[in-house]
C-alpha cells in the first residue's frame, strides 16, 4: 500500500520531499500530479529548513503549548489532561478558492440562520410540507420551551462552525454543521499564535490573512446583543462566557477566549436569576449580566424548564431571555439545527428561504424516516456513514464497511426499530495533506472546521481559514479530538501583504472593559485564589518538615531518647493524616518509611503532600485565565513532578531521601516569586496572598505546638528546636546570631516575633493586617470588620507575651502551658478569620433541587 | 354551564428555602367548548417575579419565582369557567368518519396543516415510550375497517374493565410497563396507558389535565375539597380534529370535564415544577380541589 511506499520515500531518500499519493486527491497536486503554486514557497522553505530544524521549531512549538496551558481534556482527571498536538506544517488554501468558500459559509450560515427562526417561530417548513414534522419534532435538541424566545437585532445564530472535506472533484463540501456551542475558533487563535512565534519570517513572507477581524466582529456583535432595556444612558453591556467548568474537554478555549476577548469566564454557580434579571455574583455583590456567549450545552442550561438535573446552569435562564432581559448566544435551543438529516432538505430550503441554491454544498444526505431513503441506506450500509439524528457525546458516525456482518444485521434492526432516528452520508474520503510525522513529509487525511459570526446588517463574517484536524494514519476515516487527532494551522494565502489593522476604534471602552474585569471577579474564583494560596503553603510546610524529619532520623548522631517519636508525631500532626504515628504503634514507629511514603504521596489521603498539590492544582485549573503564562509553567513542573513522585521517593527512601523533594521546593518557591512578580494586584492577588499568609501563620503555630509544646530533656528540646527552625529555614541565621547553644526562649523569639524573618508569626500577621485592610467594605457599621478584628487580637497577643516565659514550664509540667495558650488562640483565632472571609465573599448558594421529584423530565 | 374551581396548593419546607424558581400549568385555557371567564392566583410568599405566558402548546403558563426565605408556599388559583352546553350533547355516534385504515393513510399523505402539526404526537415522549406491549394490548381493537373513533372508544372501555383505579400503586413516575404488568394505577397512569395505545398504531394522541365535577351522593352535602385534578386523553382524526375519552370514568368528556392544558404526557402540562435552593428534602405538597357548579346557564 501506498502508506510504506511513503514512508520509505520519506525516511529514506528525501524526507524533506512530499510525495503524492497515486490515485488519491492531495491539497498540494492537482490530478495530473503537478504541484499547485501556492504551496512551493512553503515547502521550498521547509525543505531549507530542512529536518532537524523542522523537528526542533516542533519541539518549541509543544512548549508554548504546554507552558500556555493549552489542553484538550479527556477525562476528568487534573494530572491527564493532553497538550494539544499541533502539526509544524499548516494547511495552505489560495485566497482566490477561498473568498468561493467564504461566500459559501456565510450564506450557509444565513440559511441556518433562517431555519432556526422558523423552527422556533412559524414552522412554515413543515407547514409547507419541506420538512417532515418528524425530522424536527422528534429531535432531541428541539427545545418546546424555547418556542418564540429571540435575539434582539437580525440574527438568531451568532456563532457557527461546518466541518469541511475536499472532495475527489477538488470541491469543499460540508459533512456536519455545529450550530450549540461550536467549539475551535479558539484553539485555531492558539495555533496562529504559536506558529508565528515559531516561524516568525516563513509566516511574515507569506501573507497569510489574519483572524483578529473575525474575533473583533464577534466582540461587536455580543455587545450589540445586550437587550436594550438593560442599558441606560452609556453603559457598557456586561458580557460574560459561561463554561460547564474545569473538566469540560475545551476548558483551555474557554479561558483563552475569556482572556482575548476580555470577559469574565463564570460557570453557572457564578450566576443567578434574581428579579427577572441574570447577576453575576462578585465581590462588589451582584453585577448585572446582560449577555452570555455560553459553552454550556442547551439542554443543560437551565434547571427550571430544561434538564432538571442539571447542575451546569443558571435555574430560571431561559425565563429571563424570553423576557429579552439577557441575551444567550447562541440562543438556546440551536442544537436543532445540528441534526444531519437536516442536510438532505437544505437544497429545498434554500430554494423556499433564498430562491436558490446554496453554493457550498453537503454531502450526500438521507434521513431513515423517508421510505425510499430507508430503502436505499438498507441496501448500500456499506457505502454509507450512519449517524443518529440526536448525537449524543462521545459518540461518532458509524462506517458501514467496517461493520462486522452481525454488527451491520444488529445496526439495520436499530434502525427499523426507529427509521425516523437516523441519518447516513455518502463517505467521502477526505484529501491528503503533508503533515510532520516520523522525521518525514508524510501524507494525512485532513478536516477543516470554518468558523463564522453573525456581523453587522445582516451578514456573517468567516473567520479566514479556520482550524484543520488531521487523521492519525494516512488511512484514517474518523478525525476527532478524542481519538487522538492533531490540529493544524489553516493558512488564507492573500496575493500581497495584508495591511495591519487597528482593531480598537474606540479605545476608551475597550480600557475601561479591561479595568472591569479586575474588580469584577466572580466570587467562584476568588474562593480559588484563596484555596490555591493555602493548599500551596499547607503542602510547603508539610514537604519542609518531612525533609527536616528524613534529616534527623537519618543522621549520624544518634537521637535523643524518644526524638525520633517526637518528629513522627510531629509529621501526623502538622499534615493532619490522623491518627498515623499519634497511634503509638510500637511496629509503626520502629519501620515509619511507608507511612511517611504513604504521607506523602498518597493522593487520597487528605493532607498528604501528593493531596495537598493536586488540590492547589485543581484551584488553579479554574483561575486559569488570571494566572501569566509563567505560572502556568511552574503549574506545568508541579503536576509532572506529582506524576513520577512516588518512583522518584520510594527510590530515594535508601540514601537522602529529602533530595527527591527538593524539586517542589525550588517549584513552590518559584510560585510564590512570580505571585509576587508576575501577577496584577487585583482583587484576586490579595486573596490569594490572604489565603497564603494565614495557611503559613497557621502552620507556624501547629508546628511549633507539635515540637515544643511538650516538654522532653534537654537533649531533646535541642533537637525539637532546631527541627523546628530547620523547618522554618531559620537555623542557619538563628546559629550565626546566637552561636551559643540552642536555647527555646531565643528560637521562639525568631520563628515567633522576629520581623525580619519572613517565615515568623509576626510577619505574616503584619501582611494579613495590610492586605485584610485593603479588601471592598462591606458597609456592615463603623467597627472594623470581623476578620481584622481577631488578626488584631492573635497580632496583640503574640506581641504582649515574653519568649522566657512561653519557653518555660511548671515544674514536673509536661507541657509548656503558656506556650501552648497562646498557639491554640493563633489556631483558634485565625480559624475564624478564615470563616469570616468565606462568609462575607464567597458564595454560599447550595445546589438546586426540584421542586417536585419527579424523576422524570430528563432527556427523551 | 359556569364552574368555580379552586385549587389550592401548599409547599411546607423542613428549612427556609431561600430561592425557588417555578412554573405553573394552573389557569384553565380555552377551547373550542369552553371559555375561561376568570382566573386569580394567589402566591404566598409574593413572588418577587412573574409573567404570564402562553406555553408551545398554546397553554396557559406562569413563570414566578420567589427570593425571600420561607418555609411554606401557598399557590392558590380560583378560576370562573364557562362550559358551552352543545358539549354536553349526547354521545357522538362513532361509528362514522375514518376507519383506522383510512385515518393512517391520511397521516402518512400528510394533507393539510393540521395533519401535519398532529404527528408531533405519534412520536414518543418524556413519559410515554414505546414498549412492544403497548401495541400488544392495543391491536385488538383496531381493525383497519373500523372506524377509529369506535375503536378508541373500545380502548377507552377495555383500559375501564381491565385496570384497578389504585393511588396507592403509582407515583407520578411509575413507568408504564409497571401499569400495564400490574393493571393497576390513576387516572394519569390511564391516559398515558390509552396515549401509548394509539401511537404504537400510528394514531396521534395527546394528554388532557383538568378537573372533573363530582356530585356527592343523593342527599347529602358536597365536602370541601373533595375533587381533584384529573387526566384523559384526546386522539385525532384527520380532517374530523381531536376527540377526547376519559378511560378512568369510561366516557366521553362532556360538561363536567374541565380542561386546564394539554400536552403530549403529563411532563408538558405538570401544574408545579421548578428548581428551589435549601430548603431541606423535597416533600409532596397538600393539594385541594373545589369544583362547584355556580349557575345552570
Amino acid at each position: 500500500m501506498s502508506f510504506t511506499e511513503n514512508r520509505i520515500l520519506g525516511d529514506q531518500s528525501e524526507p524533506m520531499v512530499y510525495a503524492r499519493q497515486p490515485g488519491t486527491t492531495d491539497e498540494v497536486y492537482d490530478p495530473e500530479g503537478r504541484m499547485r503554486s501556492h504551496w512551493q514557497y512553503l515547502l521550498d522553505s521547509l525543505q531549507q529548513l530542512g529536518g532537524e530544524t523542522l523537528q526542533e521549531r516542533q519541539l518549541k512549538a509543544e512548549r508554548i503549548l504546554r507552558d500556555d496551558g493549552a489542553t484538550y481534556t479527556l477525562a476528568s482527571d487534573t494530572l491527564n489532561s493532553r497538550t494539544w498536538g499541533l502539526d509544524p506544517v499548516p494547511l495552505l488554501l489560495d485566497s482566490e478558492e477561498w473568498s468561493q468558500i467564504e461566500t459559501g459559509l456565510s450564506e450557509r450560515a444565513e440559511l441556518l440562520n433562517l431555519l432556526l427562526a422558523d423552527i422556533y417561530g412559524p414552522r412554515e417548513l413543515i407547514r409547507c410540507g419541506i420538512l417532515p414534522p418528524e425530522l424536527i419534532f422528534s429531535h432531541q435538541g428541539f427545545l418546546r420551551p424555547c418556542q418564540g424566545v429571540k435575539l434582539p437585532g437580525e440574527h438568531q445564530l451568532i456563532l457557527h462552525s461546518s466541518d469541511m472535506v475536499r472532495d475527489a472533484d477538488g470541491s469543499m463540501v460540508v459533512i456536519g454543521d455545529r450550530t450549540q456551542t461550536p467549539s475551535g475558533a479558539g484553539y485555531a487563535l492558539e495555533n496562529r499564535t504559536v506558529m508565528r512565534r515559531v516561524f516568525p519570517s516563513l509566516f511574515r513572507d507569506s501573507h497569510v490573512h489574519r483572524l483578529a477581524l473575525f474575533f473583533h466582529t464577534l466582540r461587536q456583535t455580543l455587545n450589540r446583543l445586550a437587550p436594550p432595556g438593560n442599558l441606560s444612558g452609556g453603559d457598557l453591556p456586561t458580557v460574560v462566557i459561561m463554561t460547564p467548568g474545569a473538566y469540560s474537554e475545551t476548558y483551555f478555549e474557554h479561558t483563552y477566549l475569556a482572556n482575548y476577548l476580555g470577559y469574565p469566564l463564570v460557570q453557572g454557580g457564578d450566576l443567578t436569576v434574581r428579579n427577572g434579571y441574570v447577576w453575576m455574583k462578585s465581590l462588589d455583590g451582584l453585577t448585572r449580566v446582560d449577555v452570555i456567549l455560553r459553552r454550556v450545552d442547551d439542554n443543560f442550561c437551565d434547571a427550571v424548564e430544561l434538564r432538571s438535573d442539571s447542575h451546569l446552569g443558571v435555574p430560571g435562564l431561559l425565563e429571563v431571555a424570553r423576557a429579552g432581559r439577557v441575551a444567550v448566544a447562541n440562543p438556546l435551543g440551536s442544537g436543532v439545527l445540528e441534526n444531519p438529516a437536516l442536510l438532505k432538505y437544505l437544497p429545498q430550503i434554500s430554494q423556499y428561504f433564498l430562491g436558490h441554491e446554496l453554493q457550498l454544498r453537503s454531502v450526500p444526505s438521507y434521513w431513515c424516516g423517508d421510505p425510499d431513503d430507508l430503502a436505499y441506506v438498507l441496501a448500500n450500509v456499506e457505502k454509507l456513514v450512519i449517524k443518529r439524528c440526536s448525537r449524543r457525546s462521545g459518540e461518532y458516525g458509524v462506517f458501514g464497511n467496517q461493520l462486522t456482518s452481525g454488527e451491520k444485521q444488529a445496526l439495520i434492526a436499530r434502525i427499523k426499530q426507529s427509521p425516523h432516528l437516523f441519518a447516513a452520508q455518502d463517505f467521502l474520503s477526505p484529501s491528503l495533506t503533508p503533515s510532520w510525522q516520523n522525521g518525514g513529509l508524510e501524507s494525512r487525511p485532513s478536516l477543516l472546521r470554518s468558523f463564522t459570526v453573525a456581523g453587522q446588517g445582516g451578514t456573517y463574517a468567516v473567520m479566514p481559514g479556520g482550524l484543520t484536524r488531521i487523521g492519525v494514519e494516512v488511512d484514517s476515516r474518523l478525525i476527532a479530538n478524542q481519538l487522538g487527532s492533531i490540529s493544524k494551522d489553516t493558512w488564507v494565502l492573500a496575493s500581497e501583504p495584508e495591511k495591519r489593522m487597528t482593531l480598537q476604534p474606540t479605545p476608551g471602552v475597550e480600557r475601561r472593559e479591561q479595568m472591569r474585569q479586575y474588580t469584577n471577579l466572580p466570587s467562584r474564583m476568588v474562593e480559588n485564589l484563596f484555596w490555591m494560596g493555602r493548599y500551596g503553603e499547607r503542602a510547603d510546610t508539610a514537604i519542609r518538615l518531612m525533609r527536616t524529619v528524613f534529616l534527623q532520623l537519618n543522621s549520624a548522631y544518634r537521637l535523643p531518647e524518644g526524638a525520633d517519636r517526637l518528629l513522627l508525631r510531629a509529621v501526623s500532626e502538622v499534615t493532619l493524616t490522623l491518627p498515623g504515628f499519634t497511634a503509638e504503634d510500637p511496629e509503626l514507629l520502629k519501620h515509619p518509611e511507608a507511612e511517611l511514603l504513604s504521607v506523602i504521596c498518597d493522593s487520597r489521603r487528605t493532607g498528604s503532600v501528593k493531596s495537598s498539590l493536586i488540590a492547589m492544582l485543581n484551584c488553579a485549573e479554574e483561575v486559569k485565565e488570571l494566572l501569566s503564562a509563567d505560572i502556568q509553567r511552574i503549574i506545568n513542573d508541579i503536576r509532572d513532578e506529582l506524576n513520577g513522585l512516588e518512583g522518584s521517593v520510594s527510590r530515594g527512601m535508601t540514601s537522602a531521601p529529602e533530595e527527591s523533594l527538593d524539586p517542589l521546593i525550588t517549584a513552590l518557591l518559584a510560585l510564590s516569586g512570580l505571585y509576587l512578580d508576575s501577577m496584577f494586584r487585583g482583587l484576586g492577588w490579595r486573596f490569594l496572598q490572604i489565603g497564603r499568609r494565614l495557611e503559613k501563620a497557621q502552620q507556624v503555630a501547629t508546628l511549633l505546638r507539635a515540637l515544643l509544646v511538650p516538654v522532653h530533656g534537654d537533649a531533646s528540646d535541642d533537637l525539637a528546636m532546631e527541627s523546628a527552625l530547620l523547618t522554618a529555614e531559620a537555623l542557619n541565621t538563628y546559629r550565626r546570631r546566637y552561636r551559643a547553644e540552642t536555647n527555646i526562649a531565643s528560637g521562639l523569639g525568631v520563628l515567633l516575633v522576629d520581623r525580619s524573618n519572613p517565615r515568623s508569626l509576626i510577619y505574616q500577621l503584619d501582611k494579613l493586617r495590610t492586605d485584610l485592610a485593603l479588601l471592598p467594605a462591606r458597609g456592615k457599621g463603623p467597627e472594623m470588620p470581623r476578620e481584622q478584628r481577631l488578626v488584631l487580637e492573635v497580632y496583640s497577643a503574640v506581641q504582649l507575651v515574653e519568649m522566657r516565659i512561653l519557653a518555660s514550664s511548671d515544674a514536673g509540667e509536661s507541657t509548656r502551658a503558656a506556650l501552648d495558650d497562646l498557639l491554640q488562640l493563633v489556631q483558634k483565632r485565625l480559624n475564624a478569620v478564615a470563616i469570616a472571609i468565606s462568609e462575607d465573599f464567597f458564595d454560599h448558594t447550595g445546589g438546586p433541587q426540584q421542586l417536585v421529584n419527579t424523576g422524570w423530565k430528563s432527556e427523551l | 354551564m359556569i364552574y368555580r374551581i379552586r385549587h389550592l396548593t401548599e409547599y411546607e419546607y423542613k428549612s427556609p428555602v431561600s430561592l425557588c424558581y417555578n412554573q405553573a400549568h394552573l389557569q384553565p385555557r380555552n377551547t373550542s367548548y369552553q371559555n375561561c371567564i376568570s382566573s386569580k392566583l394567589h402566591i404566598d410568599p409574593l413572588p418577587s417575579y412573574s409573567r404570564k405566558r402562553k406555553d408551545y402548546f398554546g397553554n396557559n403558563m406562569l413563570n414566578f419565582s420567589i427570593e425571600v426565605p420561607h418555609k411554606k408556599l401557598s399557590i392558590e388559583v380560583v378560576s370562573e369557567v364557562h362550559i358551552d352546553e352543545r358539549r354536553a350533547s349526547p354521545e357522538l355516534n362513532l361509528d362514522l368518519g375514518n376507519t383506522c385504515a383510512q385515518a393512517l393513510e391520511a397521516l402518512r399523505a400528510g394533507q393539510g396543516k393540521n395533519t401535519l402539526a398532529a404527528r408531533e404526537f405519534v412520536l414518543d415522549s418524556p413519559m410515554v415510550r414505546m414498549i412492544p406491549q403497548l401495541r400488544e394490548y392495543a391491536e385488538a381493537s383496531f381493525a383497519p375497517d373500523r372506524p377509529l373513533l369506535s375503536a378508541a372508544r373500545e380502548l377507552t372501555q377495555r383500559i375501564f374493565t381491565d385496570f384497578t383505579y389504585d393511588p396507592e400503586f403509582t407515583t407520578v413516575a411509575t413507568p408504564l410497563s409497571d401499569v400495564l404488568e400490574h393493571r393497576r394505577g390513576v387516572c394519569q397512569d390511564f391516559a398515558h396507558l390509552a396515549i401509548g395505545c394509539l401511537r404504537s398504531l400510528g394514531f396521534p394522541a395527546r394528554y388532557v389535565s383538568g378537573y372533573l365535577e363530582t356530585l356527592p351522593p343523593p342527599g347529602q352535602k358536597k365536602l370541601v375539597g373533595s375533587d381533584a385534578s384529573h387526566a384523559w386523553f384526546s386522539v385525532y382524526s384527520p380532517g374530523e380534529g381531536w376527540f377526547e375519552f376519559d378511560p378512568t370514568n369510561n366516557n366521553m368528556p362532556a360538561h363536567q370535564h374541565i380542561t386546564t392544558a394539554w400536552g403530549r404526557d403529563y411532563t408538558d402540562v405538570a401544574p408545579l415544577s421548578g428548581v428551589i435552593f435549601d430548603g431541606g428534602e423535597s416533600q409532596a405538597p397538600r393539594v385541594s380541589v373545589d369544583v362547584d357548579r355556580i349557575t345552570e346557564k
